[in-house]
């Protein structure tokens, strides 16, 4: 009974909203004739065409890339730790100590991360040429914005300096940065770096991305926080140095911690751009996430399966970016309690 | 008499040659409430800004606490006196992001290097004083015009301040709140805080302030008691401001 009300309904209002005239009609039955073909095509070819062995049995490449089989289940254990703190992040009990500690295990995952990976006490080192896949995409990711956050937090208020000097040399690194492709930043990056370096020392390429990342983003997130900080109102200035607070306590404690609030939105768009933009990485040379879909497709083996590759590439970013947009958003949701009303 | 504040012939006047301060000149003494009153822009806002070095002058003497500020002094000497005056503004200018306690607790950390667990005692103290200590957790905009203000007056009494500015602490208020502030601000007059107050509130000032100073276009135009100010005012443009707010 309820059942059969509830599609009287839903025919009525395909009538009223889909075909209420003719043209209206004519209209909506090519679209669902177009929108059927295109679906059963898709459907058809995902189940029946798909050949989806280039994905499971390549499934640790995409993870790890060449990290030797023996030790992966120490990247294994980063990107665990990273997907459960997650969970917990959103999930989690309200419990204040939980709360109060979960900002400092955000930040431990980075220093377990590089330890997992590089080795050292206890576990054998592994060159930084063997990281790749999932791993080395997420690692370019948390690293560069680690880096790159204080430096743009310097470079913004250099910018506001009333040194006219620093002033303008910050204003000029930031308009440089922001004129050249990103691309040609990570060349400068992988390949004249080392020329630069004197004989005898070298810095691994993974590092080389890294920098030239913090390079690029900061200049990015600089102008975000400077957006930021020209939001705050100059009354907070005159309260907090009326209580006696110097300049640097007042950038301390009042317009860093509000200009952090005010930009969030716009770092979580830096950082997930900077997790997409890590994908350049595979044109120079590093094995990161479309680097094993790259090198697999070359791979006699599996050659012409490009679609299932990046079909499942795609749903593979889609996947990392969409939780750290909610994360983001959760993090939105919580500091609008104590959001500002000036 | 122990002067708290003495001002000789301060005067600031902007690039237009407009005179934001024009020759004033005035004596605070310990334990006293001076409340300052005239039109908009007549520069009271600025008289009480130069007190604690968040405007500079150009010529005159002053000096606050037995420290000489000197015209366009140096950010960094004045924050022995800011040190030792509390501040209050029109639109409060608590800290969004911090909650209430720590609005209060951020100046006496910091500036005056207390012990944090001394700082939140102290700042618990003030605010059941303000009738406020209920809200120590939540943040400024979970509270009312008067709570937030009630908030800003302990926030500024967290350094125990010798001097209190007031800068037109009621004019941002719903009026059924202006009275929970005044209130506060009769107790503190009562406990021997000295208080300089720009305010239109006559009710307030003629109970509670000891001298009445009257200003229009950077000038001083009057200086007496409240008695004979709202009585007999001895100049024609106070009469006529007067007149004018009798009439709201």
């Amino acid at each position: 009974m309820f059942n059969i009300t509830l599609i009287i309904l839903f025919f009525q209002n395909t009538r009223k909203t889909l075909f209420s005239n003719f043209l209206n009609t004519i209209i909506s039955l090519i679209f669902i004739i177009v929108i059927n073909l295109i679906c059963f095509k898709a459907f058809g070819w995902l189940i029946h065409n798909a050949n989806w062995k280039v994905i499971t049995s390549n499934l640790p490449l995409y993870a790890f890339g060449s990290f030797p089989p023996a030790e992966q289940w120490r990247p294994a254990t980063w990107i665990f730790s990273l997907l459960s703190l997650s969970i917990i992040t959103l999930f989690g009990p309200e419990w204040k100590w939980l709360r109060k500690n979960l900002l400092i295990a955000w930040a431990g995952t980075i220093p377990l991360g590089l330890y997992l990976l590089y080795g050292g006490i206890g576990i054998s080192p592994i060159m930084s040429r063997h990281f790749g896949g999932l791993t080395l995409s997420i690692l370019l990711t948390t690293c560069s914005s680690l880096f790159s956050l204080p430096l743009g937090i310097i470079l913004a208020l250099c910018r506001q300096s009333s040194l006219p000097l620093i002033r303008k040399l910050s204003s000029i690194y930031i308009d440089v940065m922001r004129a050249v492709p990103l691309i040609s930043v990570l060349f400068f990056g992988q390949l004249l770096i080392p020329l630069f370096m004197p004989v005898g020392i070298e810095i691994d390429r993974v590092w080389r991305a890294i920098f030239a990342f913090t390079l690029f983003v900061s200049a990015y997130i600089a102008e975000d926080i400077r957006g930021g900080l020209q939001s705050i109102p100059s009354t907070q200035i005159e309260a907090a140095s009326s209580l006696g607070l110097n300049k640097y306590q007042i950038i301390q404690f009042i317009l860093i911690p509000q200009a952090l609030r005010i930009a969030l939105p716009a770092l979580t768009n830096q950082s997930i751009g900077l997790f997409q933009n890590t994908s350049l990485m595979a044109i120079l040379g590093l094995v990161e996430l479309l680097g094993v879909g790259r090198s697999i497709l070359a791979n006699p083996e599996f050659i012409g399966q490009y679609i299932e590759v990046y079909i499942w590439l795609a749903c593979v970013y889609w996947f990392v970016c969409t939780i750290m947009a909610v994360l983001a958003r959760h993090l939105e949701q919580r500091m609008k309690i104590n959001q500002a009303n000036f | 008499m122990n002067p708290i504040v003495i001002a000789k012939n301060l005067t600031k006047s902007y690039t237009k040659g407009l005179r934001a301060l024009d020759n004033v000149s005035l004596t605070v003494n310990q334990g006293k409430v001076l409340v300052v009153m005239g039109p908009s822009g007549s520069g009271k806002s600025t008289l009480i800004r130069t007190f604690n070095g968040l405007e500079t002058f150009d010529r005159g003497e002053l000096n606050v606490l037995g420290i000489n500020i000197e015209p366009n002094h140096d950010e960094r000497k004045i924050q022995k006196i800011r040190r030792r005056v509390g501040m209050v503004f029109q639109q409060f200018n608590l800290f969004p992001h911090l909650s209430i306690l720590e609005n209060i607790t951020l100046a006496p950390v910091h500036v005056q290097k207390r012990s944090q667990i001394e700082a939140e005692d102290y700042g618990m103290y003030l605010l059941s004083q303000m009738g406020i200590d209920s809200h120590a957790k939540k943040y400024p905009s979970q509270l009312s015009g008067g709570e937030q203000q009630r908030v800003a007056i302990a926030r500024a009494l967290a350094l125990k301040p010798e001097l209190l500015l007031f800068d037109e602490p009621t004019s941002a208020l719903d009026p059924e709140r202006i009275n929970e502030v005044l209130d506060a601000m009769r107790r503190l007059a009562e406990q021997g805080m000295t208080m300089i107050v720009v305010t239109h509130e006559i009710g307030f000032a003629k109970d509670v302030s000891d001298q009445v100073l009257f200003m229009d276009s950077g000038k001083v135009i009057e200086t007496s008691t409240p008695e004979i100010f709202f009585s007999n005012a001895q100049h024609e443009r106070s009469r006529k401001f007067l007149n004018q707010l009798d009439k709201q």
